[in-house]
């Protein structure tokens, strides 16, 4: 029997959303600062204006505090999926006003993919914006891939932010509290910060002339959008606008490390032990996978004959690959170009946009970590037959840690991973339904369930609506693994027909 | 001895014959670049793939004066480089560019690429289009042999919007005395 929620339900939940809103709130006074000191004044409007809009239904929302009734598990997730889909409601103000957007929801759109790290744009014309906008499109990139939920966990939550922690896909506590681990988190991401923008900027300005204040500019955005695996860019060329190699490179470690699990960060960067994280199941999956990935995308530009020289088909194979599999959605081709990667190389992109990379990191899709797990479950089940039967086959893998692979959790592996399956076939199905060849629709499908950016051009201002509200839904639906969404449909359904 | 004519009469066609191809290449290389749009280039990059060609469009990004001397940039081809959006111009969607690698000679001197609040200097590149250059690692871009400026720099205007600023303030403004007056129910 459903329970129907009761008022101190919704009290708590309005109470902890609201605290949300007002941290993510807080995160406006950087690009408002951006935009006074370039006299953006347009800009400095909206972003006056979304920052009332963030403080006044914060305070509104957390007015009454539940007392001492204590957040439980469900209403942590309604307040993560929530917060996921207000923090991209109320940012996209400025994006809207800015005169870029042909609707309110293609600004939605943007910030959606934003938050989500996804990548996907519907702006017209970036190539004109306003540099405090892009840096606002940037940071949204920041806060969701270090996680806006975190961050408030990590400031006012205290002992209560476990369901907040998990709603938010993070599975993944290595230190002792939430609030600690959420705190590792956004140090370890501040000092990343630091260093990539150093180097970032500095091949920019020593290798490609930028100006300093460009230089700054180009390394700091890249950098939000690489490490935290998002693929907006400065420029509307995507990385390609660079045409470096050694910005490609640079680029493509800050990929690699957002795509890697802030446990792996801890364990390398503290933990006792350092080395042994490397034997871990997942990281040893994530190799494998783009390996094989890459020797698909590999073999099929070589069949398709794209590049004329070895060295070329090896970079800018193997950039997109990374792109793909971290999730970044960074590209040095144009969507027109790409489009044209048939066969084995169209494969290779798009398996690794599937598969994603390591949990409790900023990179989407199946994740490696149940990729490695349902191949485990493969390989014991052939052994089971093949062997006799009173032979015992171990179920225990590597993980920080030797662990058991549980009927328990070997069902989570795979219910989670046919739900990324659902996902991407329901996005491919509303494409092929407008009219877009299997191939195009399935790729953007994958990549906006994956929250990855690459585009063969489906994604564009003048696509249908129902298709944009889909990407959104699988944008939202994709970072957020699926649980705390159909947490957040359970808790309404409850409300109406509960008892 | 018999001469034979019908022979001699076949030499001029047999030169004519020879000399058809270079005089068909010298021609090419003589004819004037093909005006294309960066539309074209993108769409089917291979069909002019080391052909030189004529392109139109808006320098914009950041000019990038590289140690080996050339100057590197992006070229817009998209209806913002002739109507921008602060300009009047109306949405049309994406930007559409390609890269431009301009020679140290051959580079103008421009000020300031195209970005917010301006529209840069709007060129007609005359170049080679390098489609996935081996040299450069697979990239594509135009490599330029002249530049020709059409339109000069064009500073845009866009000013404070004052409804969104004051409504702005006014939110803060009633999130503060809601904070305040939560706060003093608390103390109560």
């Amino acid at each position: 029997m459903l329970v129907r929620p009761d008022a101190q339900d919704f009290r708590i939940i309005s109470y902890y959303l609201g605290r949300v809103l007002l941290i993510a709130g807080a995160f406006l006074a950087l690009p408002l600062a951006w935009a006074l000191i370039g006299r953006e004044w347009a800009p400095v409007s909206s972003f006056v204006l979304t920052a009332g809009a963030f403080a006044l239904l914060g305070v509104l929302a957390s007015s009454r505090p539940p007392g001492e009734h204590r957040l439980d598990w469900s209403h942590g997730m309604v307040v993560a999926a929530l917060t996921w889909l207000i923090v991209p409601a109320l940012g996209s103000l400025p994006l809207a006003l800015s005169g870029h957007f042909g609707s309110p929801l293609d600004a939605y759109f943007d910030a959606m993919s934003g938050l989500t790290t996804t990548g996907l744009s519907l702006l017209q014309d970036l190539d004109h914006l306003a540099p405090s906008l892009n840096f606002w499109r940037h940071l949204l990139q920041f806060m969701g891939g270090q996680g806006i939920v975190l961050a408030a966990v990590a400031v006012f939550a205290g002992g209560v932010g476990l369901s907040l922690f998990y709603g938010e896909a993070r599975e993944e506590r290595f230190l002792p509290s939430v609030a600690s681990t959420g705190r590792f988190i956004w140090w370890a991401s501040v000092v990343h910060l630091l260093f990539g923008v150093v180097v970032l900027g500095s091949v920019a300005y020593f290798t490609l002339g930028f100006s300093p204040v460009r230089s700054l500019f180009h390394g700091l955005l890249v950098f939000f959008a690489g490490f935290d695996t998002g693929g907006f860019t400065p420029q509307s060329t995507s990385i390609g606008y660079y045409h470096s190699a050694l910005f490609e490179g640079a680029t493509a470690v800050f990929m690699v490390a957002g795509a890697m699990s802030f446990g792996l960060h801890y364990a390398l960067w503290r933990g006792p032990r350092r080395w042994s994280s490397l034997r871990n199941l997942e990281t040893r999956t994530l190799a494998f996978t783009l390996l094989l990935t890459a020797t698909l995308a590999f073999l099929g530009l070589a069949v398709l004959g794209v590049y004329r020289s070895v060295p070329s088909l090896a970079r800018q194979g193997l950039f997109h690959v990374l792109s793909a599999h971290t999730g970044t959605g960074f590209a040095t081709v144009s969507s027109s170009e790409l489009v044209r990667w048939g066969g084995l190389a169209f494969g290779g992109v798009a398996l690794a946009m599937a598969l994603g990379g390591m949990a409790s990191s900023t990179a989407g899709g199946v994740k490696s970590l149940r990729v490695g797990l349902a191949l485990r479950m493969l390989k014991n089940q052939v052994k089971a037959v093949l062997l006799p039967d009173r032979a015992v086959v171990s179920q225990a893998y590597y993980q920080g840690g030797s662990k058991r692979l549980t009927p328990a959790l070997a069902q989570a592996v795979l219910l989670v991973s046919l739900l990324y399956v659902a996902l991407y076939l329901l996005g491919t199905a509303v494409g092929l339904a407008y009219g877009y060849p299997l191939q195009d629709a399935l790729f953007e499908s994958v990549s906006a369930s994956a929250n990855v950016g690459l585009s063969v051009g489906v994604t564009a201002p003048t696509m249908p609506i129902l298709l944009k509200l889909t990407y959104i839904l699988q944008m939202w639906l994709g970072r957020l693994e699926f649980v705390a969404v159909f947490a957040l449909l359970g808790f309404f359904v409850a409300a109406v027909r509960g008892k | 001895m018999r001469r034979r004519p019908t022979r001699a009469w076949l030499l001029p066609l047999v030169v004519l014959w020879l000399a058809a191809p270079a005089a068909t290449a010298g021609g090419s290389a003589l004819a004037a670049p093909a005006a294309v749009t960066v539309a074209d280039l993108l769409a089917d990059p291979t069909a002019y793939a080391g052909e030189s060609v004529v392109v139109r469009g808006e320098l914009v990004g950041d000019f990038g004066e590289r140690s080996d001397g050339t100057v590197w940039t992006q070229l817009n081809g998209d209806p913002y480089a002739e109507a921008p959006l602060l300009g009047g111009g109306s949405l049309a969607g994406a930007n559409v560019g390609i890269g431009v690698r301009v020679p140290a000679a051959v580079w103008p001197g421009f000020d300031s690429p195209g970005g917010y609040r301006l529209r840069g200097p709007v060129v007609e590149a005359t170049g080679v289009w390098r489609y996935h250059d081996p040299a450069r690692g697979g990239e594509s871009y135009l490599d330029v042999t002249g530049l020709e400026l059409v339109h000069e720099p064009q500073a845009l205007e866009e000013e404070m919007r004052w409804l969104p600023l004051l409504l702005g303030f006014g939110l803060l403004g009633a999130a503060a005395a809601v904070a305040v007056v939560r706060k003093r129910r608390a103390g109560e």
